[in-house]
């Protein structure tokens, strides 16, 4: 199931939330709603928490996590790293990587069996993301953009690229990453797809602005309802025709 | 129509049936934003300058009004087709082209006005005559502006017009219900769609035009319903009605024909047959669907026999015909499924002729991932069940509790901490200890290492570890033990007695300065100990001399004197001998001295008498004020200033 929300009225909720199938981590803001979206859905199965790091609340682009661990920036203090042990569960490790692109949720996109990162990352990060996220570790760049945490969204089911991968790029990173992945959009149209959208393996959420098309699309890739992805191909794929061109 | 065309400013109308008239504002912006105050005494430039100025900005702000409706209004060439007709239908495009070609004339007249006003203006000798010209150009300006009333007043019916015309976007996807007035076209669109379009009737000529929006495979629909347009005969139509239908051709839609089986409308069967032949070469090379509608009243098969060809007919016009009761809603979705889905079809089906698929090929193709190795990555699965039960009420959650609280409500992060012992979850924790970060020193491991060293003490406390040591101690230790402990205890009351015994509650005073050193003290001392000490003046230990001039000179002291002993004839004041004192430098005797003191007495007299020190001291004591000695002077003038 795919909702909508909005943070204070923006739209780019993946940057202030991350959700993974163990936990999810919410940017602490002037107003409960937000979170409680995130609360009402799946409050009752996973922790869901409130956090910052570094003092700023776009939590979702300065982490990266998955189901086995969560790593944090440098900047991170000491106290912030304490709540966000305390609150989360046991088996999820947490490091704090010594990482020069410290905005590690734009340079890093991962499900709980792979990774994708940018090409400049550090060694020693990416030792620290297989031992901490048990991930297999690829650098490569989405449709030439080496923000591959940015652009690129991927849970265990399926994933998301920008609208402007080509087909053999789109067929190459679906190997690697061995999910199911389609070139789409969220936000009435943004291709900034980890900032519009945050998803898991049951749920996901996208911004306010995405339209009807957008959703499904998501839906059927992430296979969050009965849909099949193939579904995209045959059922959708008139509606895509002629919202698209 | 209003997002097509960005939003018009009001056009005010040339004379006074409101405040706002046109002149009135631009005349008295030019009575506002100019100077107001001249002097036929001004020079002659200046009183040029100002009347020019009131001339040209009169000018400018004619010209930027009219230039501002010249922009504003749509270029009926540049709007699509759909629109153009429907502004053709509705305004005339002659009438609307004329005004505005009008409103552009006046524009440039105006402009011309100004010029030569002004160019009149450089000659005027007077404020008189500049006044006069600046008039005329005024007038002559709102004179041209008269000639143009009429536009203005049509241009402002427009405006009106256009902002009340409903939104349809000519490109979207579209159903165009047509058929006779009650058959049920309005009740169709309001089963299908969100909008009450009762209450939304928007003025197209002289009828009405509703629009309504549905949703169908998630994408938007626009229903239109035109009663008034579509739902009489060609023949019997005007010609203004006409071209109505002619801007509706121009709309991509599915056109539903809506036909009464039952005849409740007033209208037979073969009139709603003829009237659907009429209607359709409008829609070539569009999908037709006919409905026939009020099955609930009478059911197809139900019908008299010529009734039944009459269908037979409406069947064999090569479109689908499908049966609905808006009444009953049975078949209404279906109607609209079939609707939606031969649209969408259509459409499709054009694109896919141009080239703009290709370019979106990569967004209806999904990625099927080849296996590269054997190990599974299977996904996460939630029992969902369990987590959508419902339990009664549902959970409280942090929104709720912020809405009760108010301005009270503090955001608790520790809520959420999952510790071991729960009762720890809200214990104080300092960030800085003795200038130390707390989070520096945190153990993981302390409380294993705490176990562990509990378990060692009491390992050791079984083994009697600490017990036997206490039983080993002998007699003559703990005597002494005992001694020793008199001792401290002792000791600690003694200082602090000599601390009370010395403690003086007055200041005290630095002790009486009383040396007791002398050389002869130092040479006994020395010698007691065994050093030998030359007993010379020379030692460096004996006192240095005074040179106080009271003590007697020994001059026959081994030293030779330092300086030149002085000679009686210097005087007591000394100085060195190489420069003679002022007033005699320069001077060869006694007789040359005596004589330049002369001469220097001499000079000093008339200084003397006028009360002066030397020729530096000059002073005028008051400077003869300038008022006094200028400006015209008459006869008697200057005895009296």
């Amino acid at each position: 199931m795919a909702i909508r929300a909005q943070f204070e009225g923006n739209n780019e909720i993946g940057v202030f939330a991350k959700l993974t199938n163990n936990y999810c981590l919410v940017g602490i803001g002037g107003s409960e709603n937000f979170y409680s979206v995130f609360e009402g859905e799946i409050g009752d199965t996973i922790p869901v928490v409130h956090a910052s790091i570094a003092g700023c609340r776009v939590i979702g682009r300065m982490c990266v996590g998955n189901r086995h661990g969560l790593l944090v920036p440098n900047t991170t203090t000491d106290q912030e790293l304490q709540h966000i042990r305390n609150a989360l569960p046991d088996t999820v490790k947490i490091y704090r990587a010594e990482e020069k692109l410290s905005a590690l949720g734009n340079v890093i996109a991962c499900n709980d069996y792979v990774a994708l990162v940018h090409p400049d990352l550090d060694r020693e990060t990416e030792d620290l993301l297989v031992d901490t996220l048990n991930v297999e570790v690829f650098r490569h760049t989405v449709a030439n953009n080496v923000l591959v945490g940015s652009y690129a969204v991927f849970s265990n089911q399926g994933g998301m690229v920008p609208p402007k991968t080509s087909v053999e790029d789109l067929d190459e990173l679906s190997s690697l990453l061995q999910v199911p992945l389609v070139a789409g959009t969220v936000n009435r149209g943004s291709e900034v797809l980890a900032a519009g959208l945050v998803v898991n393996d049951w749920m996901a959420v996208c911004g306010h602005d995405t339209t009807s098309t957008e959703v499904s699309v998501m839906e059927s890739i992430f296979k969050l309802s009965d849909h099949e992805p193939s579904q995209i191909q045959t059922q959708m794929r008139d509606s895509l025709v002629d919202t698209l061109s | 129509m209003a997002h097509v065309v960005k939003h018009i400013t009001v056009v005010p109308s040339y004379k006074a049936r409101t405040i706002s008239d046109f002149v009135d504002i631009v005349l008295s912006r030019t009575q506002r934003k100019t100077p107001t105050v001249i002097h036929k005494h001004y020079k002659i430039s200046r009183i040029r300058d100002f009347y020019m100025r009131k001339v040209k900005y009169t000018q400018q702000t004619f010209h930027d009004k009219l230039t501002l409706i010249i922009s504003e209004f749509p270029i009926i060439s540049n709007l699509h087709p759909f629109y153009a007709t429907l502004m053709n239908v509705l305004y005339n495009t002659d009438h609307y082209k004329l005004a505005l070609g009008g409103i552009n004339k006046a524009r440039q007249l105006i402009d011309d006005c100004a010029k030569d006003h002004v160019k009149l203006l450089k000659y005027g000798d007077s404020l008189y005559r500049c006044k006069c010209l600046k008039r005329a150009a005024l007038g002559r300006m709102v004179t041209i502006l008269k000639g143009q009333a009429k536009n203005l007043l049509y241009l402002e019916e427009i405006r009106q017009h256009i902002n009340r015309l409903p939104t349809i976007d000519p490109n979207t996807r579209t159903l165009l219900i047509t058929g006779f007035p009650n058959v049920g076209k309005s009740s169709f669109i309001n089963k299908i769609s969100r909008a009450d379009v009762e209450v939304q009737p928007y003025a197209f000529t002289t009828k009405s035009l509703y629009v309504g929006h549905t949703d169908y495979k998630y994408l938007r629909w626009q229903v239109i319903d035109t009663p008034g347009i579509l739902d009489h005969p060609i023949e019997e139509r005007n010609s203004i009605e006409m071209q109505a239908v002619a801007a509706l051709i121009h709309i991509r839609a599915v056109v539903l024909h809506i036909v009464d089986i039952s005849e409740q409308c007033g209208h037979t069967l073969e009139e709603q047959l003829a009237l659907y032949r009429n209607i359709k070469p409008s829609f070539s090379n569009r999908p037709i669907i006919i409905v026939i509608n009020k099955i609930d009243v009478i059911k197809p098969e139900e019908l008299p026999e010529e009734k039944k060809k009459v269908i037979a007919e409406f069947q064999a016009e090569g479109e689908p015909v499908l049966e609905m009761s808006t009444l009953t809603e049975e078949g209404v979705m279906a109607v609209k499924i079939e609707a939606c889905e031969r649209l969408l079809t259509f459409r499709v089906e054009q694109k896919m002729k141009t080239n703009k698929v290709a370019n979106v090929a990569n967004r209806l193709h999904v990625a099927v991932p080849k296996k590269r190795d054997d190990k599974e990555r299977p996904p996460v699965v939630i029992k969902k069940k369990q987590a959508m039960v419902i339990d009664g009420e549902s959970r409280k959650l942090e929104r709720d509790i912020e809405q009760e609280m108010g301005d009270d409500y503090i955001l608790d992060l520790r809520k959420t901490w999952m510790l071991q012992n729960e009762d720890e979850k809200y214990d104080v924790i300092p960030e800085i200890w003795h200038g130390k970060n707390v989070a520096d020193y945190i153990d993981p491991g302390i409380m294993e290492s705490l176990k562990a060293l509990e378990e060692e003490e009491e390992a050791r406390d079984n083994a009697h570890y600490y017990s036997m040591d206490e039983s080993e101690e002998d007699e003559e230790t703990r005597e002494m033990r005992k001694v020793a402990r008199k001792i401290r205890e002792k000791r600690t009351i003694l200082t602090i007695e000599s601390g009370e015994k010395r403690r003086v509650e007055k200041s005290r005073m630095p002790r009486p300065v009383k040396r007791s050193r002398s050389v002869a003290q130092l040479e006994k001392d020395l010698d007691e100990m065994g050093v030998e000490i030359p007993k010379n003046a020379d030692s460096h230990y004996v006192r240095a001399k005074s040179r106080s001039s009271s003590r007697p000179k020994s001059r026959s002291s081994s030293r030779p004197p330092l300086k030149r002993a002085r000679d009686q004839s210097e005087g007591a004041v000394t100085r060195s001998k190489s420069r003679p004192p002022r007033d005699r430098s320069g001077l060869r005797d006694n007789a040359m001295i005596r004589k330049v003191k002369k001469m220097a007495k001499k000079a000093q007299k008339p200084r003397n008498h006028q009360a002066k020190k030397g020729e530096g001291d000059r002073v005028i004591l008051n400077m003869k004020p300038k008022h006094l000695f200028s400006g015209k002077r008459k006869a008697g003038k200057t005895d009296r200033r």
